[in-house]
């Protein structure tokens, strides 16, 4: 009898962001137009951007860092391609090559900050961030900057390969990046090293992890990620300006609520990508139902703050009600749940 | 043979020991007034005749004064290992609305009420984090987002102002007039304004908290190693709550200050003031694991981060390129600190 209940509670935390993406859909049951294909093909569409800073995010926060600079990573990546493209005259290939690189080197330096210099993630990258943000506004001049004439790539990413399906090329490669970032995780030697390095840095050193190395290779992933999502969303978009995506809340903010929400523990070692990208389409399907029931902008941003504070809630009362049994004795333990019943 | 080499390798080892960085210790010493120093040098050079007037440290003083009412708060906070209290600015435009909106019921509701509701937050914040050991920055994050949702659904996303909040009344905009005055109230002939004076209070209360007092000797301890001050019978509890309580309250005294000087009510009032204050509090040296750094430093960090923007202003550097300067100074000050706390082996 215990034993199940037990089971149902770890099931419900496990699962989380599946169910918050359940309410939302039933929700969305009961407004009109939510499920017509133009819809949700823009929502799926408009989920690209929020899920490769999310994807950054959860990788370095797995690895035990916080990584602030990715929102405006993304950005940065956003401007640099289109201004490649437009202002320089590059092919496509070449200024998204560009954008990724300039993200590796903005997260090889976080790393590097983090490890050698030994600064504490968090202040590493909050300065980091305002180096890019400043570098942004020297390069675009504070200007926006958009494509001209040359629309052959925004048409091919919002176009729709597979019928009946309303994935368009741009969530197909938000796609393919998530299941293969979940892949590197779940499957080789160096995604299970993030997951060491988050649960315990020393013991990971002491298994034989280069663990400078890591860290620094998980900044740039996340930089590269969120440079390429930037950029694919810039193009998507076919403009981009130094405030790209934000809809009342910054995107780093909405990448940030969405690993918590999935379940990425914040010391490290526990979490998956594949959850966050199913919290980010939970949030970004919340802002669209929302909107057509209640037809207000401000409800979006109550809600999505209730969702947060009552996982942290849930979290934190679990944690403190185990941490309240830590030296009670076994069958007084057992005596505590027949008693209370959890 | 061997014993030569023994007494070389040991001679070395001691020469090891003993040898400590000059630099490095006076670095730990000094801190960011270092940094102050040389941003007064810098000025004097390119100004010689305006810089040390009094109409421009008074506005390099009026410049920082709301962030430095914050950062007074907030050092609890970092003092205490607890991070940062993200939550900061929806506290700050939280507690201008509410008191602009108790405007009709006279000067002293509104002060108070204002100030209660930045308390009501720290207390929740408390006993969330004090209590139940939320993790800091995810909680107040979140806290953050309802308080913003809050006040967008309660005003209905507008802003307010105190005249059209007191309506016809006549007493009511008298009220809103003095409301108004607050942040523009000066003394000895227009050079200090009242705005700095509660800075320079709250910074001195603050010191004498942290030096003088029980509460700021458990702090210290609580912030250095959690665990063992819980051993070791304080009342962490109580004492996180607390340190919360006194970070709000200032928040919601630099809101009201806030709304006053712009006369208006907003819900992006506070905005980027959550990483602003951070980063000048982290510059005077305080660091995120707790228990290091001093009020002195803090002071110092606020006043370079004015004093950096004052002389970049001064040399015409624009906006957008300030944002550059100000990331690599605040990376390379940390760097700095953090080697020398370091090398010597206090980290």
């Amino acid at each position: 009898m215990m034993k199940k209940k037990k089971f149902n509670i770890s099931l419900i935390n496990t699962y989380r962001s599946y169910i918050f993406l359940l309410i939302v859909l039933i929700f969305g049951a009961f407004s009109d137009n939510f499920f017509t294909m133009f819809n949700i093909k823009s929502l799926l569409s408009s989920t690209s951007l929020y899920t490769f800073i999310g994807i950054g995010f959860t990788v370095c926060m797995i690895a035990g860092h916080m990584d602030l600079s990715v929102g405006y990573m993304a950005t940065a990546g956003a401007l640099v391609v289109l201004g490649m493209h437009t202002l320089t005259g590059l092919p496509w290939a070449v200024s998204i090559l560009i954008a990724v690189a300039v993200g590796a080197v903005v997260g090889i330096l976080n790393g590097l900050l983090v490890t050698k210099a030994k600064i504490h993630s968090f202040i590493a990258t909050l300065g980091m961030q305002y180096v890019i943000r400043g570098g942004m506004y020297i390069y675009c001049e504070g200007k926006e900057i958009s494509v001209k004439g040359d629309y052959g790539l925004t048409d091919k990413l919002s176009s729709v390969p597979i019928k009946f399906l309303p994935f368009n090329v741009l969530f197909i490669i938000t796609l393919i990046c998530v299941i293969g970032f979940s892949i590197m995780l779940a499957y080789t030697r160096f995604g299970r090293n993030i997951y060491m390095l988050g649960g315990n840095l020393e013991t990971a050193w002491l298994a034989g992890i280069n663990s400078d190395r890591a860290t620094i290779i998980v900044f740039m992933l996340s930089s590269m990620s969120c440079a390429l999502g930037g950029a694919l969303f810039g193009i998507f978009q076919g403009t981009a300006t130094p405030t790209l995506g934000e809809k009342g809340i910054a995107p780093l903010m909405i990448a940030m609520t969405a690993t918590i929400i999935g379940g990425t523990d914040i010391a490290g070692g526990k979490g998956k990508v594949l959850d966050t990208f199913i919290s980010i389409t939970a949030i970004v399907a919340m802002f669209s139902v929302v909107t057509s029931l209640l037809g207000k902008f401000e409800y979006q941003i109550l809600l999505i703050g209730f969702v947060l504070a009552l996982c942290v809630f849930y979290e934190t009362l679990l944690k403190y009600i185990k941490q309240k049994e830590i030296g009670m004795r076994p069958n007084l333990i057992i005596k505590y749940h027949e008693e209370t019943g959890k | 043979m061997t014993k030569v080499n023994e007494n070389t390798t040991a001679a070395k080892s001691d020469s090891r020991k003993t040898e400590i960085n000059k630099a490095l210790v006076f670095f730990d010493k000094a801190g960011v007034w270092i940094l102050v120093v040389c941003l007064m040098a810098i000025g004097f050079i390119i100004n010689p005749s305006d810089y040390f007037s009094v109409g421009n440290i008074r506005s390099i003083l009026q410049a920082i004064s709301l962030t430095g009412m914050c950062c007074a708060g907030l050092a609890y906070i970092v003092y205490s290992s607890n991070m940062n209290d993200m939550s900061l600015p929806m506290t700050i435009a939280i507690s201008g609305m509410v008191s602009i909106q108790l405007v009709p019921f006279g000067i002293v509701v509104c002060i108070f009420g204002g100030l209660l509701t930045g308390t009501l937050v720290g207390i929740i914040n408390g006993f969330m984090i004090g209590k139940l050991r939320a993790n800091p920055i995810i909680w107040t994050l979140a806290f953050n987002m309802v308080l913003s949702g809050i006040a967008r659904v309660a005003w209905g996303g507008s802003q307010i102002y105190p005249d059209v909040v007191a309506g016809g009344n006549e007493a009511a905009l008298a009220t809103a007039e003095t409301f108004n005055q607050l942040a523009r109230t000066y003394f000895f002939g227009g050079s200090v304004s009242l705005m700095m004076v509660v800075m320079v209070v709250m910074f001195i209360i603050s010191y004498f908290i942290m030096t003088h007092t029980k509460f700021g000797n458990q702090l210290k301890i609580v912030g250095t190693n959690y665990e063992t001050a819980r051993l070791s019978g304080l009342n962490v509890v109580r004492i996180i709550t607390l340190s919360y309580i006194i970070c709000s309250f200032c928040a919601s005294v630099c809101g009201l200050f806030y709304a006053s000087m712009r006369k208006i009510g907003s819900y992006d009032n506070g905005m980027g003031y959550d990483f602003s204050c951070l980063t000048a509090v982290l510059l005077g040296g305080m660091t995120l694991l707790g228990g290091k750094g001093s009020m002195v430093g803090v002071f110092g960090g606020v006043l370079a981060v004015g004093m950096l923007n004052n002389v970049m202003t001064l040399i015409g550097i624009s906006t957008f390129n300030q944002y550059l300067v100000t990331g690599i100074v605040f990376l390379l000050i940390v760097w700095l600190n953090t080697k020398s706390a370091r090398k010597l082996g206090r980290a």
